[in-house]
């Protein structure tokens, strides 16, 4: 079966997330793998939101480019989305203009709110929408009952009733209309049976950092990276997270550098932004060893930029950001099931080595949901390493490996002394200039070990080129190589989730990969350039994207075979 | 027991009156019986913020104006630990005035010490947010035209637990408001009148002694109008003791009484469990 994109628009507070969660819902319980991302504005009510509900009996992991069906809440919809309309398309809701005669979709007029007036309420407006949706599409009504009645169950059953009718008021519009398309054959989905689940990217790096042990969580809220502390929030009092909205930024980073040094698994997370009033802490986790995870929800700038739109601009910041050297890691999650995964990576990984771990999530990834068979925990969480000292113990002890054994504050007879100055082993300032060296090589040794401890990129082979990728990107480049490869362009895949630092390995195979072509979200090609200056072979091929939104596939296609021609 | 570290070379110009401070802190530490390994002093940058080093206990030794929010993070997941945040007027009311106002609200179990020199010390002299209007100096050759800030008034209107006085010219009553700070429960702040030898040739020792009075025995620290009149006090005559008081829950009580007592130190989490009750709301 090809994929079906809808597309639902109308202004902020008129319920389209509410019909595109729902009919997500109701697809899934079909047995439809479903990918939907929200397109909002920057406030709360009036602006032009739309959700983008993408599905398939195939797994698809990525946004769609053209419309199959369009739902209007409101005129500016039609205005804003009809061009993306496919030719066969279908367009329902408030129309206003005629159809253009470069547009044969097929329209039906429905007025939702006037339908839900007579129900009673405006309340049943997005369901009336579902239920037009489920007709138009060929959807089992059966599920879609079943499936209200769950949600509605606490509320009652005249509650379930009433939105039922709202459903079968939405089917019954439909069908006095002559619909130009089928789009499911079979009625009765469950073309795909067996559980799925749907994810969102938020919630995943939220429950990672969970399931990693994480007790102490500062943030300033920013988004795209809020909806995180929402999850773990909610979770706080269920498995014992102190969980403090920070006054700022700064506070925020150097609130969970003191929890990390008392001894727990301590998390902040913000934006591009916020990131910066961080950068100073980030230096100081570094210099004192403290373990500590920072996720940066990325969106466009430089400053406040877009505050609602994505981006992939944070790489060469991250990497690079607070002054001198000291070692980092930094990962970038491809999807849901990653984000999870590389959560437990990364506290376990900061906690082993007393490095700052930088996540780097965007907005596309935080409020896109993706459908999995199923999902798993791969990565086993692991207890802070520490030990139980002596009066004689020694925070900076120049060990062999790098990393000093850390005893925590108030545990044993140890004084664990940690000190942002330079500091001689048991960690008081100094300005000895040789212990200076010894300690910062101390600290630079751990980058050989960590290089070892990195992933290796998704590698898909191709002849005649290699589309080069990080991050959320994963998807959408996925589907374009296997579209491409389908069409007779042999191209290959690799992809990064584990960008800093990348082992001798893994830069000696890149080094042999055909005609790369490094697509990215920013101007400049920032991992094109990381991979230049580590491999010192040119990465000139680079497609970058830097307008606030995703790649979309069949666009990326296009530009990818412009590139190669 | 406590004791001064005598390997570690104090860095201070001799005369200072960081001395007498980090003897009636260390003194103060012994007479309350406390361990060394329980006591943890968190500091920012500055000549105060050297003093951590020269205590035996454990050190935080942060960034400068941000040792607020590090004592914060330390006192909400060890809550058995004595934590003291000392360092210069420039780090807690220059570049972290905001934390000291947000810690006010919060109210965790911490003492915040501020060795008030009315100048910047290690940055050579540059006015600070406490010192007087006028103050003139390489940075500000004309004198400064801002006011001065006022830490007690301005804690004692945002009724702050506890808010003391001390003069570093008076090591023994210094002491005393130490160990009361020390052991209030919830948040503390001990401004401490500190001459710079160096660069302060306007409030010294001598000027300051001429100035400073006790808080009568009779004077009521609970009674917060009042309060807030006495930290208005400056000029001729300057007092010292304890300015305000008021009890009220910490912020780690209040937080354990929302979360349960809770282990925030390698919790028994069964992750394959949590997972498996969590996948569910995916479904
Ligand atoms: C972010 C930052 N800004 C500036 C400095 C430079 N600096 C170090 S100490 C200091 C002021 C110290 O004054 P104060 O806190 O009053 O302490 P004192 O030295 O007088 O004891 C400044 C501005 C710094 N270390 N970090
Ligand atoms: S500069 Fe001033 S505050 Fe610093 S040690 Fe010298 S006298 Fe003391």
């Amino acid at each position: 079966m090809p994929d079906i994109t809808i597309t639902i628009g109308g202004e902020a507070g008129q319920g389209v997330q509410t019909i595109g969660e729902v009919l997500s819902r109701i697809l899934i319980r079909n047995g439809f793998y479903v990918f939907s991302i929200q397109d909002y504005h920057s406030r709360i009510r009036g602006g032009h939101n739309s959700v983008q509900v993408r599905f398939s009996d195939q797994p698809i992991q990525a946004i769609g480019t053209d419309t199959d069906l369009l739902v209007c809440l409101n005129h500016e919809t039609q205005e804003i989305h009809q061009t993306a309309l496919k030719k066969d398309g279908i367009m329902i809701g408030t129309i206003s203009s005629p159809p253009s005669p470069s547009l044969p979709s097929s329209m039906v007029s429905i007025h939702f709110n006037e339908m839900a007036k007579e129900l009673g309420n405006r309340i049943f407006a997005n369901i009336i929408a579902v239920g037009a949706l489920i007709e138009i599409l060929g959807i089992d009504e059966k599920i879609a009952e079943l499936y209200l009645e769950e949600i509605f169950q606490k509320k009652g059953k005249d509650i379930i009733r009433l939105n039922k009718e709202a459903l079968a008021l939405g089917q019954k519009e439909i069908r006095k209309h002559q619909i130009s398309r089928k789009f499911l054959d079979k009625r009765n989905g469950s073309q795909n049976p067996g559980k799925l689940f749907i994810v969102g990217g938020n919630e995943a790096l939220g429950l990672g950092a969970i399931l990693a042990g994480c007790t102490f969580y500062s943030a300033y809220p920013m988004t795209p990276s809020t909806g995180v502390m929402n999850f773990i929030s909610s979770r706080s009092k269920k498995y014992g997270i102190i969980v403090e909205q920070a006054e700022d930024e700064i506070a925020a980073i150097n609130m969970a550098i003191g929890a990390s040094y008392t001894g727990a698994k301590a998390m902040t997370a913000t934006s591009g932004g916020g990131f910066c009033l961080m950068v100073e802490g980030l230096g100081l986790a570094a210099m004192t060893e403290t373990p500590i995870v920072i996720l940066d929800g990325m969106r466009p700038g430089p400053s406040t930029g877009l505050p609602t739109r994505t981006s992939q601009g944070d790489l060469e910041f991250v990497l690079s950001a607070s002054h001198d050297e000291f070692p980092r890691f930094v990962f970038a999650p491809r999807d849901p099931q990653d984000a999870i995964d590389t959560m437990i990576r990364a506290f376990n990984l900061s906690d082993h080595f007393q490095v700052p771990v930088i996540i780097l999530s965007d907005q596309y990834l935080a409020d896109s949901n993706w459908t999995f068979s199923q999902i798993k925990v791969n990565e086993k969480p692991k207890n802070t390493q520490t030990v139980i000292g002596d009066q004689n113990y020694q925070r900076y002890v120049l060990a062999e490996s790098g990393i000093s054994p850390r005893a925590l504050p108030g545990m044993s007879e140890a004084l664990v002394v940690a000190d942002s100055d330079e500091h001689d082993e048991i960690g008081h300032l100094t300005e000895d200039l040789e212990l200076r060296v010894q300690m910062h090589q101390k600290r630079m040794k751990k980058i050989e070990k960590m290089r070892e401890k990195t992933r290796p990129p998704v590698y898909k082979a191709g002849k005649t080129a290699t589309i080069v990728g990080w991050g959320s990107t994963y998807g959408v480049l996925y589907e374009a190589r296997e579209k491409l490869v389908n069409l007779g362009v042999d191209v290959g895949l690799l992809h990064f989730n584990d960008i800093y630092p990348l082992s001798k390995d893994i830069l000696t195979f890149i080094k042999s990969v055909p005609q790369p072509v490094v697509i990215e979200g920013n101007y400049q090609g920032q991992l094109a350039r990381l991979l230049e200056r580590e491999t010192k072979i040119p990465f000139s091929l680079r497609i970058n994207r830097y307008d606030g939104r995703p790649f979309f596939v069949n666009e990326l296609m296009n530009q990818i075979r412009e590139v190669l021609s | 027991m406590f004791s001064f570290r005598n390997q570690l070379e104090i860095a201070w110009c001799p005369g200072c009156g960081n001395f007498n401070l980090l003897t009636a802190l260390s003194e103060a530490l012994v007479e309350l019986g406390l361990k060394p390994s329980q006591v943890v002093l968190v500091s920012g940058i500055g000549q105060a913020a050297k003093a951590p080093h020269y205590i035996q206990a454990n050190v935080f030794n942060g960034l400068h104006g941000r040792s607020i929010p590090v004592a914060f993070g330390i006192q909400s997941v060890n809550p058995e630990l004595t934590v003291i945040a000392e360092s210069g007027d420039g780090c807690m009311y220059g570049e972290g005035g905001n934390h000291l106002i947000h810690a006010i609200r919060r109210n965790p179990n911490i003492t915040v010490i501020v060795h008030d020199n009315q100048v910047y010390g290690l940055t050579k002299g540059q006015a600070s947010p406490t010192s007087e209007a006028g103050f003139v100096s390489k940075t500000q050759p004309l004198g400064t035209v801002s006011e001065s800030f006022h830490p007690l008034a301005l804690a004692v209107s945002q009724n702050a637990s506890f808010v003391a006085r001390g003069f570093a010219g008076d090591k023994e009553e210094l002491k005393s408001i130490f160990k009361q700070a020390i052991q209030w429960k919830g948040f503390s702040l001990v401004d401490v009148l500190q001459p710079c030898v160096t660069f302060n040739r306007i409030n010294t020792f001598g000027w300051y002694k001429s100035r400073v009075y006790s808080l009568p025995e009779d004077y009521d620290p609970e009674d917060q109008v009042g309060a807030f009149k006495i930290s208005l006090e400056w000029g001729d005559k300057i007092p010292t003791g304890i300015i305000y008081r008021h009890s009220k829950p910490i912020f780690s009580d209040l937080v354990f009484e929302k979360l349960g007592r809770k282990e925030f130190l390698n919790p028994t989490r069964n992750y394959q469990s949590i997972f498996e009750d969590e996948k569910h709301g995916f479904e």
